[in-house]
Protein backbone atom coordinates (compact mmCIF):
# COMPACT_ATOMS: atom_id res chain seq x y z
CA UNK A 1 0.00 0.00 0.00
CA UNK A 2 1.52 3.57 -0.98
CA UNK A 3 1.64 5.75 1.67
CA UNK A 4 -1.18 8.28 0.13
CA UNK A 5 -3.53 5.94 0.22
CA UNK A 6 -2.90 4.93 4.00
CA UNK A 7 -3.29 8.23 4.90
CA UNK A 8 -6.63 8.55 2.89
CA UNK A 9 -7.77 5.75 4.61
CA UNK A 10 -6.90 5.59 8.08
CA UNK A 11 -7.49 8.50 10.30
CA UNK A 12 -4.47 7.65 12.40
CA UNK A 13 -1.00 6.72 11.51
CA UNK A 14 -1.23 3.15 13.83
CA UNK A 15 -0.89 -0.34 11.88
CA UNK A 16 -4.40 -1.92 11.40
CA UNK A 17 -4.55 -4.91 13.92
CA UNK A 18 -7.13 -8.01 13.96
CA UNK A 19 -8.79 -8.86 16.82
CA UNK A 20 -8.83 -12.55 17.89
CA UNK A 21 -12.14 -14.06 17.18
CA UNK A 22 -13.58 -18.07 16.74
CA UNK A 23 -14.56 -19.58 13.82
CA UNK A 24 -18.48 -19.34 13.78
CA UNK A 25 -20.05 -22.47 15.32
CA UNK A 26 -22.10 -22.53 12.12
CA UNK A 27 -19.52 -23.04 9.59
CA UNK A 28 -18.16 -25.53 10.98
CA UNK A 29 -21.05 -27.64 11.35
CA UNK A 30 -22.41 -26.81 7.85
CA UNK A 31 -18.91 -27.80 6.48
CA UNK A 32 -18.65 -30.79 8.12
CA UNK A 33 -22.39 -31.65 6.88
CA UNK A 34 -21.38 -30.84 3.57
CA UNK A 35 -18.10 -33.68 3.70
CA UNK A 36 -20.86 -36.48 4.82
CA UNK A 37 -23.38 -35.30 2.21
CA UNK A 38 -20.67 -35.71 -0.22
CA UNK A 39 -18.65 -38.60 0.83
CA UNK A 40 -22.41 -40.44 0.92
CA UNK A 41 -23.03 -39.46 -2.11
CA UNK A 42 -19.78 -40.87 -3.69
CA UNK A 43 -20.06 -43.67 -2.08
CA UNK A 44 -23.85 -44.43 -2.79
CA UNK A 45 -22.53 -44.03 -6.98
CA UNK A 46 -19.54 -46.36 -6.21
CA UNK A 47 -21.12 -49.46 -5.18
CA UNK A 48 -20.38 -48.67 -1.07
CA UNK A 49 -17.03 -49.91 -2.54
CA UNK A 50 -18.02 -53.50 -3.05
CA UNK A 51 -15.20 -55.21 -4.34
CA UNK A 52 -17.40 -56.56 -6.88
CA UNK A 53 -19.29 -53.39 -8.43
CA UNK A 54 -17.28 -52.21 -11.17
CA UNK A 55 -18.10 -49.66 -14.06
CA UNK A 56 -20.91 -49.31 -15.55
CA UNK A 57 -22.51 -50.58 -12.50
CA UNK A 58 -23.45 -48.20 -9.39
CA UNK A 59 -24.55 -50.32 -7.21
CA UNK A 60 -24.29 -54.20 -6.24
CA UNK A 61 -28.39 -54.48 -6.67
CA UNK A 62 -27.68 -53.27 -10.41
CA UNK A 63 -25.15 -55.45 -11.01
CA UNK A 64 -27.07 -58.59 -9.59
CA UNK A 65 -30.11 -57.38 -12.01
CA UNK A 66 -27.75 -57.67 -14.91
CA UNK A 67 -26.66 -61.45 -14.67
CA UNK A 68 -27.49 -62.96 -17.99
CA UNK A 69 -30.74 -64.86 -16.16
CA UNK A 70 -30.84 -68.25 -18.41
CA UNK A 71 -32.45 -70.75 -16.49
CA UNK A 72 -32.02 -73.09 -19.11
CA UNK A 73 -28.64 -72.92 -20.00
CA UNK A 74 -27.41 -72.69 -16.09
CA UNK A 75 -29.76 -75.71 -15.49
CA UNK A 76 -27.99 -77.54 -18.37
CA UNK A 77 -24.61 -76.35 -17.01
CA UNK A 78 -25.49 -77.57 -13.46
CA UNK A 79 -26.46 -81.22 -15.19
CA UNK A 80 -23.65 -81.42 -16.94
CA UNK A 81 -21.02 -80.96 -14.25
CA UNK A 82 -23.21 -82.89 -12.03
CA UNK A 83 -23.71 -85.73 -15.04
CA UNK A 84 -19.56 -85.64 -15.38
CA UNK A 85 -18.78 -86.49 -11.56
CA UNK A 86 -21.48 -89.01 -10.91
CA UNK A 87 -22.52 -90.66 -14.67
CA UNK A 88 -19.83 -90.17 -16.97
CA UNK A 89 -17.25 -92.62 -15.76
CA UNK A 90 -19.48 -95.42 -16.98
CA UNK A 91 -22.07 -93.79 -19.57
CA UNK A 92 -19.01 -91.87 -21.02
CA UNK A 93 -18.90 -88.20 -21.23
CA UNK A 94 -20.30 -88.12 -24.47
CA UNK A 95 -23.41 -90.41 -23.67
CA UNK A 96 -22.54 -93.31 -25.79
CA UNK A 97 -21.88 -95.66 -22.83
CA UNK A 98 -19.50 -98.42 -22.66
CA UNK A 99 -19.47 -102.11 -24.20
CA UNK A 100 -20.38 -104.46 -21.27
CA UNK A 101 -20.31 -101.54 -18.72
CA UNK A 102 -23.34 -99.16 -18.99
CA UNK A 103 -25.85 -98.53 -21.99
CA UNK A 104 -25.39 -95.48 -24.68
CA UNK A 105 -27.98 -92.42 -23.76
CA UNK A 106 -27.86 -91.16 -26.69
CA UNK A 107 -30.83 -91.70 -28.69
CA UNK A 108 -31.67 -94.47 -26.40
CA UNK A 109 -35.80 -94.70 -26.12
CA UNK A 110 -36.00 -94.41 -22.00
CA UNK A 111 -33.90 -91.56 -21.80
CA UNK A 112 -35.53 -89.84 -24.95
CA UNK A 113 -39.30 -91.13 -23.81
CA UNK A 114 -42.07 -88.64 -24.11
CA UNK A 115 -42.64 -88.84 -19.88
CA UNK A 116 -39.66 -88.75 -17.66
CA UNK A 117 -41.13 -90.96 -14.68
CA UNK A 118 -39.49 -93.90 -15.70
CA UNK A 119 -36.13 -92.30 -16.40
CA UNK A 120 -36.21 -90.68 -12.94
CA UNK A 121 -36.50 -94.60 -11.19
CA UNK A 122 -33.62 -95.72 -12.44
CA UNK A 123 -30.72 -93.39 -10.85
CA UNK A 124 -32.99 -93.11 -7.49
CA UNK A 125 -33.65 -96.91 -7.09
CA UNK A 126 -30.67 -98.25 -9.14
CA UNK A 127 -30.92 -101.09 -11.61
CA UNK A 128 -30.20 -104.89 -11.93
CA UNK A 129 -30.96 -107.65 -14.58
CA UNK A 130 -31.58 -107.27 -18.38
CA UNK A 131 -32.94 -104.36 -20.33
CA UNK A 132 -33.14 -103.61 -24.21
CA UNK A 133 -31.72 -100.44 -25.14
CA UNK A 134 -31.27 -99.74 -28.69
CA UNK A 135 -31.67 -103.10 -30.08
CA UNK A 136 -29.47 -104.42 -27.91
CA UNK A 137 -29.71 -106.15 -24.51
CA UNK A 138 -27.49 -105.25 -21.72
CA UNK A 139 -26.85 -106.41 -18.23
CA UNK A 140 -26.12 -104.40 -15.22
CA UNK A 141 -25.62 -103.81 -12.14
CA UNK A 142 -26.36 -100.07 -11.08
CA UNK A 143 -26.50 -98.82 -7.89
CA UNK A 144 -28.72 -95.81 -6.61
CA UNK A 145 -26.32 -93.21 -8.29
CA UNK A 146 -28.83 -90.35 -7.65
CA UNK A 147 -30.83 -90.81 -4.58
CA UNK A 148 -28.35 -88.85 -2.71
CA UNK A 149 -28.15 -86.02 -5.50
CA UNK A 150 -30.83 -83.10 -4.34
CA UNK A 151 -33.75 -82.91 -6.07
CA UNK A 152 -32.67 -79.67 -7.77
CA UNK A 153 -29.04 -81.72 -9.06
CA UNK A 154 -31.04 -84.26 -10.20
CA UNK A 155 -33.49 -83.11 -11.92
CA UNK A 156 -30.68 -81.08 -13.95
CA UNK A 157 -28.87 -83.96 -14.63
CA UNK A 158 -32.19 -85.89 -15.87
CA UNK A 159 -32.72 -82.69 -18.01
CA UNK A 160 -29.34 -82.41 -19.51
CA UNK A 161 -29.27 -86.13 -20.43
CA UNK A 162 -32.75 -85.59 -22.52
CA UNK A 163 -31.34 -82.80 -23.79
CA UNK A 164 -28.08 -83.43 -25.09
CA UNK A 165 -26.12 -85.25 -27.62
CA UNK A 166 -28.88 -84.94 -29.72
CA UNK A 167 -31.73 -85.90 -27.42
CA UNK A 168 -34.30 -83.67 -27.52
CA UNK A 169 -37.10 -84.68 -24.88
CA UNK A 170 -38.57 -82.70 -22.12
CA UNK A 171 -37.39 -80.43 -18.87
CA UNK A 172 -37.54 -82.00 -15.81
CA UNK A 173 -38.07 -79.89 -12.83
CA UNK A 174 -36.83 -80.34 -9.27
CA UNK A 175 -40.67 -80.61 -8.12
CA UNK A 176 -41.72 -83.15 -10.83
CA UNK A 177 -37.85 -85.23 -8.69
CA UNK A 178 -39.50 -84.23 -5.34
CA UNK A 179 -43.32 -86.11 -6.63
CA UNK A 180 -40.75 -89.14 -7.98
CA UNK A 181 -39.37 -89.20 -4.58
CA UNK A 182 -42.29 -88.94 -2.51
CA UNK A 183 -43.65 -91.92 -4.58
CA UNK A 184 -41.02 -94.41 -4.19
CA UNK A 185 -41.64 -95.16 -0.35
CA UNK A 186 -39.61 -97.93 0.13
CA UNK A 187 -36.59 -97.85 -2.48
CA UNK A 188 -35.22 -100.92 -3.89
CA UNK A 189 -32.59 -101.51 -7.17
CA UNK A 190 -35.15 -102.31 -9.99
CA UNK A 191 -35.18 -105.90 -11.34
CA UNK A 192 -34.72 -105.42 -15.19
CA UNK A 193 -38.04 -106.74 -16.29
CA UNK A 194 -39.67 -104.04 -13.34
CA UNK A 195 -38.54 -101.22 -15.44
CA UNK A 196 -41.08 -101.89 -18.10
CA UNK A 197 -43.90 -101.94 -15.22
CA UNK A 198 -42.77 -98.69 -14.23
CA UNK A 199 -45.17 -95.74 -16.18
CA UNK A 200 -43.35 -93.39 -18.59
CA UNK B 1 11.05 -27.51 20.32
CA UNK B 2 7.66 -26.57 21.69
CA UNK B 3 6.29 -27.53 18.92
CA UNK B 4 7.86 -31.18 18.37
CA UNK B 5 4.89 -32.77 19.95
CA UNK B 6 2.42 -31.54 17.26
CA UNK B 7 4.40 -31.93 14.16
CA UNK B 8 4.97 -35.44 15.48
CA UNK B 9 1.44 -35.85 15.86
CA UNK B 10 0.47 -34.14 12.35
CA UNK B 11 3.00 -36.18 10.50
CA UNK B 12 2.14 -39.86 11.92
CA UNK B 13 -1.73 -38.89 11.67
CA UNK B 14 -0.71 -38.01 7.47
CA UNK B 15 1.34 -40.77 7.08
CA UNK B 16 -0.93 -43.31 8.99
CA UNK B 17 -4.08 -41.57 6.87
CA UNK B 18 -2.58 -42.93 3.93
CA UNK B 19 -1.40 -46.38 4.85
CA UNK B 20 -4.99 -46.82 6.13
CA UNK B 21 -6.08 -45.50 2.63
CA UNK B 22 -3.71 -46.92 0.04
CA UNK B 23 -2.63 -50.16 2.56
CA UNK B 24 -4.84 -51.29 4.71
CA UNK B 25 -8.53 -50.70 2.88
CA UNK B 26 -7.37 -52.54 -0.33
CA UNK B 27 -5.86 -55.25 1.65
CA UNK B 28 -9.39 -55.62 3.33
CA UNK B 29 -11.61 -55.37 0.33
CA UNK B 30 -9.10 -57.43 -1.66
CA UNK B 31 -6.70 -59.33 0.43
CA UNK B 32 -8.97 -62.68 0.85
CA UNK B 33 -9.53 -62.68 -3.26
CA UNK B 34 -10.08 -66.30 -4.49
CA UNK B 35 -10.47 -68.00 -7.44
CA UNK B 36 -13.84 -67.59 -8.92
CA UNK B 37 -16.51 -69.19 -11.02
CA UNK B 38 -17.03 -68.22 -14.65
CA UNK B 39 -20.98 -67.50 -14.87
CA UNK B 40 -23.28 -70.38 -16.75
CA UNK B 41 -20.44 -72.84 -17.49
CA UNK B 42 -19.25 -73.05 -13.70
CA UNK B 43 -15.46 -73.43 -14.62
CA UNK B 44 -13.30 -72.06 -12.17
CA UNK B 45 -11.33 -68.63 -13.02
CA UNK B 46 -8.71 -67.74 -13.34
CA UNK B 47 -6.63 -71.22 -13.87
CA UNK B 48 -3.28 -71.46 -12.14
CA UNK B 49 -0.28 -70.23 -14.64
CA UNK B 50 2.05 -73.12 -15.95
CA UNK B 51 5.57 -72.48 -14.32
CA UNK B 52 6.76 -71.31 -17.92
CA UNK B 53 4.00 -68.86 -17.98
CA UNK B 54 4.68 -67.16 -14.36
CA UNK B 55 8.51 -67.12 -15.48
CA UNK B 56 7.73 -65.53 -18.59
CA UNK B 57 5.98 -62.99 -16.31
CA UNK B 58 9.34 -62.29 -14.91
CA UNK B 59 10.42 -61.58 -18.54
CA UNK B 60 7.82 -59.23 -19.41
CA UNK B 61 8.50 -57.53 -16.18
CA UNK B 62 12.55 -57.12 -17.10
CA UNK B 63 12.46 -56.48 -21.09
CA UNK B 64 9.72 -53.05 -19.42
CA UNK B 65 7.39 -54.26 -21.40
CA UNK B 66 4.27 -52.85 -19.35
CA UNK B 67 6.21 -49.26 -20.69
CA UNK B 68 4.33 -49.53 -23.82
CA UNK B 69 1.55 -52.39 -23.64
CA UNK B 70 -1.79 -51.99 -21.02
CA UNK B 71 -3.28 -55.07 -20.05
CA UNK B 72 -6.53 -53.60 -18.74
CA UNK B 73 -9.81 -53.84 -20.92
CA UNK B 74 -12.61 -50.88 -19.85
CA UNK B 75 -15.66 -51.44 -21.12
CA UNK B 76 -18.81 -48.06 -20.90
CA UNK B 77 -21.91 -50.14 -21.22
CA UNK B 78 -24.18 -53.24 -21.75
CA UNK B 79 -26.28 -53.45 -24.44
CA UNK B 80 -29.08 -56.69 -24.83
CA UNK B 81 -30.45 -58.15 -27.10
CA UNK B 82 -33.86 -60.38 -26.15
CA UNK B 83 -34.13 -63.81 -28.04
CA UNK B 84 -36.93 -66.36 -27.81
CA UNK B 85 -35.77 -69.56 -26.46
CA UNK B 86 -39.15 -71.29 -26.34
CA UNK B 87 -42.13 -70.24 -27.96
CA UNK B 88 -44.89 -71.62 -26.03
CA UNK B 89 -47.74 -72.86 -25.88
CA UNK B 90 -49.04 -70.25 -28.34
CA UNK B 91 -46.58 -69.73 -31.10
CA UNK B 92 -48.82 -68.02 -33.07
CA UNK B 93 -49.36 -64.77 -31.09
CA UNK B 94 -45.71 -64.94 -29.69
CA UNK B 95 -44.82 -64.70 -33.26
CA UNK B 96 -46.90 -61.96 -33.91
CA UNK B 97 -45.65 -60.03 -31.04
CA UNK B 98 -42.24 -60.53 -32.00
CA UNK B 99 -43.26 -58.71 -35.05
CA UNK B 100 -44.01 -55.82 -33.45
CA UNK B 101 -41.19 -55.47 -31.00
CA UNK B 102 -37.45 -53.85 -31.38
CA UNK B 103 -35.21 -56.76 -29.88
CA UNK B 104 -31.87 -55.69 -30.55
CA UNK B 105 -29.87 -53.31 -29.00
CA UNK B 106 -31.81 -52.61 -26.14
CA UNK B 107 -31.00 -51.24 -22.86
CA UNK B 108 -31.33 -53.35 -19.35
CA UNK B 109 -34.45 -51.63 -18.86
CA UNK B 110 -36.15 -52.05 -21.72
CA UNK B 111 -35.07 -55.39 -22.55
CA UNK B 112 -36.61 -56.24 -18.88
CA UNK B 113 -40.07 -54.41 -20.63
CA UNK B 114 -39.89 -56.69 -23.38
CA UNK B 115 -38.71 -59.89 -21.71
CA UNK B 116 -42.17 -59.41 -19.34
CA UNK B 117 -43.86 -58.77 -22.78
CA UNK B 118 -42.73 -62.28 -24.04
CA UNK B 119 -43.56 -63.80 -21.23
CA UNK B 120 -46.83 -62.71 -20.69
CA UNK B 121 -47.90 -64.01 -24.17
CA UNK B 122 -46.63 -67.93 -22.60
CA UNK B 123 -43.42 -67.72 -25.19
CA UNK B 124 -39.89 -68.12 -22.71
CA UNK B 125 -37.50 -64.90 -23.74
CA UNK B 126 -33.59 -64.95 -23.00
CA UNK B 127 -31.61 -61.54 -22.57
CA UNK B 128 -28.39 -61.50 -24.20
CA UNK B 129 -26.00 -59.70 -22.71
CA UNK B 130 -23.20 -57.46 -25.11
CA UNK B 131 -20.49 -55.08 -23.29
CA UNK B 132 -19.53 -51.60 -25.53
CA UNK B 133 -16.57 -49.60 -25.29
CA UNK B 134 -13.88 -48.79 -27.60
CA UNK B 135 -11.41 -51.25 -26.55
CA UNK B 136 -14.13 -54.06 -26.91
CA UNK B 137 -14.36 -52.51 -30.31
CA UNK B 138 -10.63 -52.51 -31.16
CA UNK B 139 -11.00 -56.24 -30.64
CA UNK B 140 -8.83 -56.32 -27.53
CA UNK B 141 -11.19 -57.74 -25.20
CA UNK B 142 -14.54 -59.00 -24.61
CA UNK B 143 -15.61 -57.48 -21.36
CA UNK B 144 -13.49 -55.14 -18.81
CA UNK B 145 -11.02 -56.55 -16.91
CA UNK B 146 -11.63 -56.94 -13.05
CA UNK B 147 -9.54 -58.05 -10.00
CA UNK B 148 -9.95 -61.54 -10.20
CA UNK B 149 -8.23 -61.86 -13.68
CA UNK B 150 -5.01 -60.69 -11.79
CA UNK B 151 -5.51 -63.04 -9.03
CA UNK B 152 -1.80 -65.14 -10.33
CA UNK B 153 0.26 -62.22 -11.26
CA UNK B 154 3.36 -60.89 -8.93
CA UNK B 155 3.59 -58.06 -9.55
CA UNK B 156 0.35 -56.94 -11.37
CA UNK B 157 1.68 -55.10 -14.61
CA UNK B 158 -1.63 -53.09 -14.96
CA UNK B 159 0.33 -50.08 -17.57
CA UNK B 160 -0.83 -46.93 -18.01
CA UNK B 161 0.29 -46.17 -21.74
CA UNK B 162 -0.36 -47.69 -24.82
CA UNK B 163 1.56 -47.53 -27.60
CA UNK B 164 1.23 -50.75 -28.13
CA UNK B 165 -1.74 -52.34 -28.32
CA UNK B 166 -3.83 -53.81 -24.87
CA UNK B 167 -2.00 -57.25 -23.69
CA UNK B 168 -5.23 -58.11 -21.42
CA UNK B 169 -7.02 -61.11 -23.89
CA UNK B 170 -3.69 -61.52 -26.07
CA UNK B 171 -3.75 -64.89 -25.30
CA UNK B 172 -7.27 -65.23 -26.67
CA UNK B 173 -5.92 -64.37 -30.32
CA UNK B 174 -2.76 -64.93 -30.79
CA UNK B 175 -0.24 -68.26 -31.67
CA UNK B 176 2.95 -69.03 -29.86
CA UNK B 177 4.52 -68.68 -33.46
CA UNK B 178 3.36 -65.54 -34.21
CA UNK B 179 4.16 -64.27 -30.94
CA UNK B 180 7.83 -65.34 -31.40
CA UNK B 181 8.02 -63.81 -35.23
CA UNK B 182 6.36 -60.86 -33.87
CA UNK B 183 8.93 -60.55 -30.10
CA UNK B 184 11.52 -61.49 -33.05
CA UNK B 185 10.82 -58.62 -36.30
CA UNK B 186 7.76 -57.12 -34.93
CA UNK B 187 7.40 -55.14 -38.42
CA UNK B 188 7.24 -58.29 -40.29
CA UNK B 189 3.62 -58.76 -38.95
CA UNK B 190 2.73 -55.08 -38.79
CA UNK B 191 4.25 -52.97 -41.07
CA UNK B 192 3.28 -50.02 -39.07
CA UNK B 193 4.36 -51.09 -35.64
CA UNK B 194 6.10 -49.28 -33.09
CA UNK B 195 8.09 -52.30 -30.90
CA UNK B 196 11.40 -52.13 -30.91
CA UNK B 197 12.45 -55.73 -31.77
CA UNK B 198 14.13 -57.92 -28.97
CA UNK B 199 16.40 -59.87 -31.31
CA UNK B 200 18.67 -60.85 -28.15
CA UNK B 201 16.14 -63.07 -26.95
CA UNK B 202 16.83 -65.43 -30.23
CA UNK B 203 20.10 -67.04 -31.15
CA UNK B 204 21.26 -68.06 -34.82
CA UNK B 205 22.36 -71.74 -35.01
CA UNK B 206 22.85 -74.07 -37.84
CA UNK B 207 19.79 -75.57 -39.40
CA UNK B 208 18.21 -78.43 -38.14
CA UNK B 209 19.89 -78.03 -34.27
CA UNK B 210 16.38 -77.32 -32.64
CA UNK B 211 12.74 -78.25 -33.10
CA UNK B 212 11.68 -74.30 -31.75
CA UNK B 213 13.48 -72.89 -34.97
CA UNK B 214 10.98 -70.14 -36.26
CA UNK B 215 9.45 -71.42 -39.12
CA UNK B 216 7.71 -69.73 -42.22
CA UNK B 217 9.56 -66.39 -41.82
CA UNK B 218 9.16 -63.68 -44.38
CA UNK B 219 12.24 -63.32 -47.25
CA UNK B 220 13.99 -60.16 -45.66
CA UNK B 221 14.41 -61.75 -41.87
CA UNK B 222 15.20 -65.35 -42.89
CA UNK B 223 18.68 -65.85 -42.24
CA UNK B 224 21.04 -66.75 -44.25
CA UNK B 225 21.26 -70.44 -45.95
CA UNK B 226 22.11 -73.24 -43.90
CA UNK B 227 20.93 -70.93 -40.64
CA UNK B 228 18.01 -71.05 -38.27
CA UNK B 229 16.58 -68.49 -35.74
CA UNK B 230 16.42 -70.31 -32.59
CA UNK B 231 14.34 -68.59 -29.85
CA UNK B 232 16.30 -68.66 -25.98
CA UNK B 233 14.42 -69.97 -23.03
CA UNK B 234 13.32 -66.73 -22.42
CA UNK B 235 11.32 -66.22 -25.39
CA UNK B 236 9.72 -69.11 -25.18
CA UNK B 237 8.75 -68.50 -21.03
CA UNK B 238 7.38 -64.37 -22.90
CA UNK B 239 5.21 -66.35 -25.31
CA UNK B 240 4.22 -68.70 -22.53
CA UNK B 241 3.23 -65.76 -20.29
CA UNK B 242 1.49 -63.77 -23.13
CA UNK B 243 -0.55 -67.25 -23.84
CA UNK B 244 -1.84 -67.55 -20.66
CA UNK B 245 -3.20 -63.81 -20.73
CA UNK B 246 -7.06 -64.12 -20.95
CA UNK B 247 -10.14 -62.06 -20.50
CA UNK B 248 -12.69 -63.42 -22.36
CA UNK B 249 -14.69 -65.51 -19.13
CA UNK B 250 -18.41 -63.75 -18.10
CA UNK B 251 -17.75 -63.62 -14.47
CA UNK B 252 -20.23 -62.23 -11.99
CA UNK B 253 -18.60 -58.55 -11.88
CA UNK B 254 -18.75 -58.30 -15.74
CA UNK B 255 -21.32 -60.11 -17.00
CA UNK B 256 -22.23 -61.19 -20.46
CA UNK B 257 -23.63 -63.65 -22.75
CA UNK B 258 -21.25 -66.38 -24.07
CA UNK B 259 -21.41 -66.71 -27.65
CA UNK B 260 -22.68 -70.52 -27.60
CA UNK B 261 -20.15 -72.94 -28.35
CA UNK B 262 -20.53 -74.78 -31.59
Amino acid sequence: MSEENQSCSQPSNAEPTATRSTVPMWIIVATLLLVFVGFVFFDKHSGWFDPKVYAPYGTADELASSQPVSEAQMTLALGKKNFETYCGSCHGNDGLGKPGMAPPLAGSEIVIAKGFHRLSYIPLEGLNGTIKVKGQDWSLNMAAMGAALPDKDLAAVITYIRESWGNKASDVSADDIKAIREEIKAPAQIQGPQLDSIPE
Amino acid sequence: MKTGFGVFFAVTVTLGLSWLGFVVAPAVQLGSAKQTQVLISGETWPLQQTGEATLGQQVYRANGCVACHTMQVRQESIICDVVLAKPGKNPAAVSNLLSTLKLSGLSKDEAADVSQKISDAGGTPDTRIAVTGPDIKNGWGVRRSVAADFLYDAPVQLGNLRVGPDLANIGARSTAALLLQHLYAPRSINQNSAMPSYKFLFTVEKAGSSPDALKDLPKDIMPAEGLEIVPTTEAKQLAAYLLSLRADAPLYEAPFTPAAKP
